[in-house]
């Protein structure tokens, strides 16, 4: 069995190897030795960590069956709402903010017993694929400490890569739960649109955001799926979705793969062979493989840069210093107070994607930008769909580089964008995906393998993960020796 | 796609941000390579596809049910400034 899943935890537990209060601690104690070093937690809440696993304690006591998330420790990312508990997106303008509310997915954890170690370090509202916009400087990588753990998700992925948590949720709007998980060596689910609930998720780009987990195998990616993905009358776009974890182990004979070159144009020579060896071991599992070209793709990036900003130019409007957040102390009157309150409190990022997505809404640009991209996102959507009229599933990379130094100065205000290059296709068109770790760079640094599936068939996704993990993990992981591993 | 001082400013005053004079000429030159960026874009071909939304979303309606709110101090709770159980707005400081 492998160490640190749920699985194990589970075991453990319902043995009595070991109480829950140990093992927590056991996590918290990890996370005391090394966070300084990782940055990947922005909060740690060992009183609540620590009641919470009493109270499993108690009922693993008096014989009370439990869920399998009940007594795992995890964490979630700083954009998730937890009640009375910091929720700051890595921003100062919420430094000081308290929901006085749970998130969906956070009150459907908690009553399976989940045990919350923390919050986790992310870039500021999401938007960055470093970590490094964080308010409170970038999560590392566990692989490499001088490395970036990706982003915006970064703080999940480093804790789960390096041990300090079983399960991580993050939040993934262009790449944001794959492109961290492939940069840390983890497993990183982003569903399909509508079948986690946003509510709580504090939003960035309301028609991209989806919630999903960060986990050590395929398997836990797809028990906590199982455990969030439930239709929710607060949030009007979700719909549920069915269960996954009993078609894990399905036979993939027959089953169509399929590959679009698109994808494979300007990554690094690692990955492509990494891919490729992937795609060898699915015909090994007696599956087709099928060529395709999706021209569109090159437009994924722009496409999702004007709609995503747009959205988030709307969504931060609600910034104004007077219900919650970071307020100047000293104006002159309100419009003052207004604008500079959201000058000092958003940081550089932000404020360039809320000024870009002023720019593409305002008159005289509306058509040329925010319409044309609305309708080639249309024409993205149309793409897959005729896609998978003829396949199950698409592997392709989930970034083009493996994790770079930290601090790498921009030779462009873009430059960052390319690490999304393969993963918003999906959240163009809301489609499920999962990234698994597939081998190594020369460097030793993870490289990540992306499944695309059809809308809410989150089973094929996982299942194909899941065998591929299962034919490849000897290889295609490596442990990291820090934190905690039950 | 060039984009002047002038742009950056209108945006920055439709956006509620101000913008220091001093960083002004280095925030044009990163919003003129950001939306040249997206200017590629205009090179897709162009017939009209029209997108509403992914999965082909109608209204959700329901019952308009008078339900409890969150206690009034809790909501207050995150601000600044609020006075006799109201959000406070000085006209100034």
């Amino acid at each position: 069995m492998i160490k640190g899943t749920i699985k194990t935890i589970n075991e453990l537990l319902s043995t009595k190897q070991l109480s829950c209060v140990e093992l927590t601690q056991q996590y918290l104690d990890a996370i005391a030795r090394h966070n300084d070093t990782l940055n990947a937690y922005v909060k740690v809440t060992p009183e609540l960590a620590l009641s919470s696993a009493k109270k499993i304690d108690e009922k693993i006591a008096a014989g009370i069956p439990l869920g399998p998330l009940a007594g795992v420790p995890m964490t979630l990312k700083d954009n998730i709402s937890t009640k009375g508990i910091e929720t700051t997106c890595c921003s100062k303008m919420l430094e000081n903010y308290v929901p006085i509310y749970d998130a969906t997915v956070w009150e459907l954890l908690q009553n399976q017993g989940a045990v919350l170690l923390g919050k986790t370090n992310m870039d500021e509202f999401a938007m960055g694929s470093t970590c490094e916009t964080s308010y409170f400087g970038g999560a590392k990588n566990p692989h490499n400490t001088g490395c970036v753990a990706g982003g915006s998700s970064g703080g999940g992925a480093s804790a789960v890569g390096g041990n300090l948590a079983a399960f991580a949720l993050g939040s993934d709007t262009g790449g944001s739960i794959r492109q961290p998980a492939s940069f840390c060596g983890v497993v990183g689910f982003k569903p399909t649109y509508g079948s986690v609930s946003r509510y709580g998720l504090i939003a960035f780009a309301s028609s991209f955001d989806q919630i999903g987990p960060i986990t050590t195998t395929v398997e836990d990616a797809a028990m906590v799926f199982d455990a969030i993905s439930l239709k929710d009358a607060h949030d009007s776009t979700s719909q549920g979705c069915d269960p996954t974890v009993p078609y894990l182990g399905d036979s993939l004979k027959g089953r169509t793969v399929g590959v679009i070159k698109e994808y494979f144009e300007g990554i690094g020579d690692d990955i492509n062979d990494a891919v490729h060896k992937a795609i060898q071991v699915y015909r090994s599992l007696g599956a087709e493989v099928k060529e395709f070209s999706m021209p569109e793709i090159h437009y994924g990036l722009p496409v999702y840069y004007i709609l995503a900003c747009a959205e988030a130019s709307s969504n931060l409007g609600r910034y104004d210093g007077i219900r919650y957040g970071y307020k100047v102390p000293h104006y002159n009157d309100i419009n003052e107070m207004i604008c500079r309150t959201r000058s000092e409190g958003f940081g550089e990022e932000v404020k360039h994607r809320i000024l870009l997505g002023t720019y593409v809404l305002s008159a005289g640009y509306y058509d040329a930008f925010y319409k044309k991209a609305q309708s080639v996102r249309g024409k993205i959507v149309a793409s897959f769909e005729e896609i998978f009229r003829s396949c199950d599933f698409i592997v392709a990379p989930t970034v083009p580089m493996t994790a770079f130094e930290s601090g790498h100065k921009q030779q462009s205000a873009t430059e960052n964008y390319l690490t999304d290059i393969c993963t918003v296709p999906v959240n163009i068109a809301g489609l499920p995906a999962i990234s698994v770790p597939c081998g190594f760079d020369k460097g030793g640094m993870p490289i990540g393998l992306q499944i695309i599936g059809q809308r809410f068939d989150e089973a094929t996704v996982l299942n194909a993960a899941y065998q591929y993990e299962a034919m490849t993990r000897e290889n295609a992981f490596k442990v990291v020796e820090m934190g905690v591993r039950p | 796609m060039k984009v002047t001082n002038q742009d950056v400013l209108q945006m920055a005053r439709l956006s509620k941000l101000y913008i220091d004079e001093s960083e002004l000429d280095e925030l044009t030159e990163a919003m003129s390579q950001i939306i040249s960026f997206a200017d590629t874009i205009n090179a897709a071909a162009s017939d009209n596809c029209d997108f509403d939304n992914i999965n082909q979303l109608s209204n959700v309606l329901r019952e308009d049910t008078v339900i409890p709110s969150y206690p009034r101090e809790e909501i207050l709770s995150n601000a600044e400034s609020q006075d006799d159980g109201y959000f406070l707005v000085k006209k100034r400081s």
